[in-house]
């Protein structure tokens, strides 16, 4: 495996790879269809917008954790 | 004798332009920030959660933050455990881990100036605390 994917850039993790971007446009094609699920479902804006947030913040600690890991050159 | 004198006068002390300690310290205080990185995406979950069940609290009289934590935990009993328990204690270790680290390879300084570098793993230690108190109200 060519690691690097990301690369940390404050508290963001950026996709330096290929396979790094596919994981991004992944979790916000996830946080996309989270959030129209969620908008049928729910009452209100606000009620929409609590429950997506939280859906987000899982998303991006996921994504997070998973950038962590392979944002590690490999040791030769 | 002349000569070895001269010679002895040429030797200086070997320059080390290089120290693999430098790059050990580099190296740990980039990991340290990678891993408060991680830690504040990760307990940004429970603190949004207490944000939310404070705002329940506000606006629904007569309940109180921790009825209102309690009411979750009867709810979401792994979830809560997993949020206001396991990942706070698990960030602690991993934070204070990587501020002794750093602390060690700075030189054990007796200042605390050493912080300025790890700061937000001190402000992650300081959150996690704050989420347990929070729930063992």
């Amino acid at each position: 495996m060519n690691l690097p994917w990301f690369k940390r850039i404050g508290i963001f993790f950026i996709p330096t790879a290929i396979i790094g971007w596919l994981i991004l446009i992944g979790g916000l094609a996830y946080g996309v269809y989270i959030f129209i699920d969620i908008d049928s479902r729910s009452h209100s804006i606000s009620d929409t917008l609590i429950n997506f947030v939280f859906n987000l913040l899982i998303i991006g600690a996921v994504y997070s954790l998973i950038a962590f890991l392979t944002s590690r050159a490999v040791k030769k | 004798m002349k000569n070895f004198e001269e010679k002895l006068n040429q030797i200086t002390k070997p320059k080390v332009t290089y120290l693999k300690h430098q790059d050990m310290l580099a190296n740990a205080i980039t990991k340290a920030k990678d891993k408060s990185v991680i830690s504040w995406w990760w307990l940004s979950i429970p603190l949004y959660l207490i944000a939310a069940l404070l705002m329940k609290t506000i606006f629904m009289p007569k309940t109180t933050l921790s009825l209102n934590i309690h009411d979750f935990t009867s709810r979401e009993t792994y979830s809560s455990v997993l949020f206001f328990i396991f990942l706070p204690i698990v960030f602690i270790v991993i934070n204070f881990m990587s501020i002794r680290n750093i602390y060690f390879l700075s030189g054990s300084p007796k200042s605390i100036s050493f912080l300025r570098t790890a700061w937000f793993n001190v402000l992650m230690i300081i959150f996690s605390i704050l989420i347990l108190i929070i729930y063992s109200l």
